[in-house]
């Protein structure tokens, strides 16, 4: 049989069983997947309309955007980081190689929060009101650059974590103060032109942004650069996908 | 059985295999090179030698650090593995997701499986709670249930109490007319009794003996 077609039934295989097991201990299973975000999301919300929201009539959906696109970056990355560690007895059955793993968590990732990102802008334009939804395409294209930045991310990681596995905890305490220096619930032009600057060095204010100004009709985007975020992903991946085949030797 | 020298089994090309230790690296195999025929074959050496290595190469669950091998059969891996099963799964999940990797009919293992098992309701439960016996009643059944042309056995086979070695026994036999094993053991009657090649570890290298008693003797003068 050909090795593209054995890679398909593993990478299949994995995204099945990576779905079972995942949430194995709640009784709902899967769905529990969709359901956690969904209402995680609402809460902070919530939360952050009571806090003040800095003048937006139409804070719910901004934050919406945000927090969806950084989401998907910060939650497969570091999903797809531990694959190669968590499938280590899986790698006994000579078919199945580390690379299947991480792309079976990036298929079973990218669609969980391709349908928590639908359900949750559904929400917001059936139930509360907000305007459908501009430019599709560069939606997808900016949450498909994302996806990817993740990917790279998750692999390079889960590379480095082979010969160091405390660098998830280093990624852990940058991703949490990445919230705050994301875009998530501020645009980015809005920010004084000292902060702006330094701000734009980090890739994911042009991922959020960009799916923003897609999501807009005339959104405010003079600063985002969607070359910057591609580079960012070819980088990444370059340096995952090599990264872990120069270090195969590691994986058993 | 007919002997099938004329078929390849595996080819090492080659191969050298070393283990970093605390002290230095322990050598398994240094530039070995060798054609098994498809034949029951015997895996003899002294302990520490690198059978069970030998084994994982052969498996292709080890790569080689340098040289290749070219398997031309299809190789289960060492029976009795159940490393991978899964402890939220349950038995029936844990044998799908087998079945689908091996690209075999996952409806037919199942069954087979199941029937072979002999766990009940069990078979629905996760594999946490199963005792010892029953999750090695779970992995043999499973290595019987996929055609593999190659069975690797590791020192044990012997599961479960008497009735189910009995039972595996009989099974082992039914599919030894279209299936061969290789066997690392260090009891004489058992290799004796499914085995005609046998294969010496020794120092890095390989030595292949077409009858099992020359490699016996080989072994017994190692052990000299």
């Amino acid at each position: 049989m050909s090795p593209l077609v054995t890679h398909i039934s593993v990478i299949f295989a994995l995204v099945l069983r990576e779905a079972r097991v995942r949430h194995g201990r709640a009784r709902i299973g899967y769905t529990w997947a969709i359901i956690e975000p969904v209402l995680l999301i609402s809460i902070l919300t919530f939360l952050f309309q009571l806090i003040g929201t800095g003048g937006r009539s139409d804070f719910a959906l901004f934050f919406a955007t945000g927090v969806l696109s950084f989401q998907l970056f910060r939650n497969t990355s570091s999903y797809i980081s531990m694959s190669f560690d968590q499938n280590r007895p899986l790698f006994n059955y000579p078919m199945v190689k580390p690379m299947d793993a991480a792309l079976a968590r990036l298929v079973l990732d990218g669609s969980t929060h391709a349908v928590v990102i639908t359900l949750v802008l559904c929400f917001q334009i059936f139930a509360l009101g907000a305007p459908p939804p501009d430019n599709i395409p560069l939606m997808f294209l900016t949450l498909f650059f994302l996806l990817m930045m993740a990917f790279g991310a998750g692999v390079s990681l889960a590379v480095i974590r082979r010969f160091m596995p405390s660098i998830s905890n280093v990624y852990m305490v940058i991703m949490g103060p990445a919230f705050f220096v994301s875009c998530v619930f501020f645009s980015i032009s809005t920010v004084p032109t000292l902060y702006r600057s330094v701000l734009v060095w980090n890739p994911l204010v042009h991922g959020i942004e960009g799916f923003r100004s897609g999501y807009y009709h005339g959104y405010h985007d003079a600063d985002v650069d969607l070359f910057y975020l591609f580079t960012w992903v070819v980088v990444l991946n370059f340096f995952g996908l090599v990264g872990e085949w120069l270090t195969r030797f590691r994986s058993v | 059985m007919a002997d099938t020298f004329s078929e390849r089994m595996i080819d090492l090309n080659n191969v050298s295999k070393t283990y970093p230790l605390r002290t230095g690296r322990k050598v398994i195999l240094k530039g070995a090179t060798i054609s098994l025929p498809w034949r029951n074959t015997a895996i003899l050496g002294r302990n520490g030698a690198g059978k069970s290595t030998l084994l994982r190469l052969i498996a292709g669950i080890e790569k080689p650090d340098t040289g290749t091998t070219s398997r031309h059969k299809t190789i289960s891996w060492p029976i009795g593995f159940r490393g991978s099963f899964h402890h939220e799964l349950s038995g029936i999940e844990n044998v799908r997701f087998v079945a689908r990797i091996y690209r075999q009919n996952t409806e037919e293992v199942i069954d087979k499986v199941e029937s072979f098992a002999e766990l009940g309701q069990f078979f629905y439960e996760p594999f946490k709670t199963y005792s010892s016996g029953m999750g090695a009643r779970l992995a043999f059944g499973l290595s019987m249930a996929i055609n593999f042309e190659v069975f690797l056995i590791d020192e044990v086979m012997a599961v479960g109490d008497e009735r189910f070695q009995r039972k595996s026994k009989r099974a082992f036999s039914d599919r030894l007319p279209t299936a061969r094993v290789i066997m690392v053991s260090h009891s004489m009657p058992a290799l004796r009794e499914h085995c005609q090649s046998g294969l010496i570890v020794d120092d890095g290298n390989l030595i292949y003996y077409e009858e099992l008693e020359g490699a016996i003797e080989h072994y017994r003068a190692l052990n000299a």
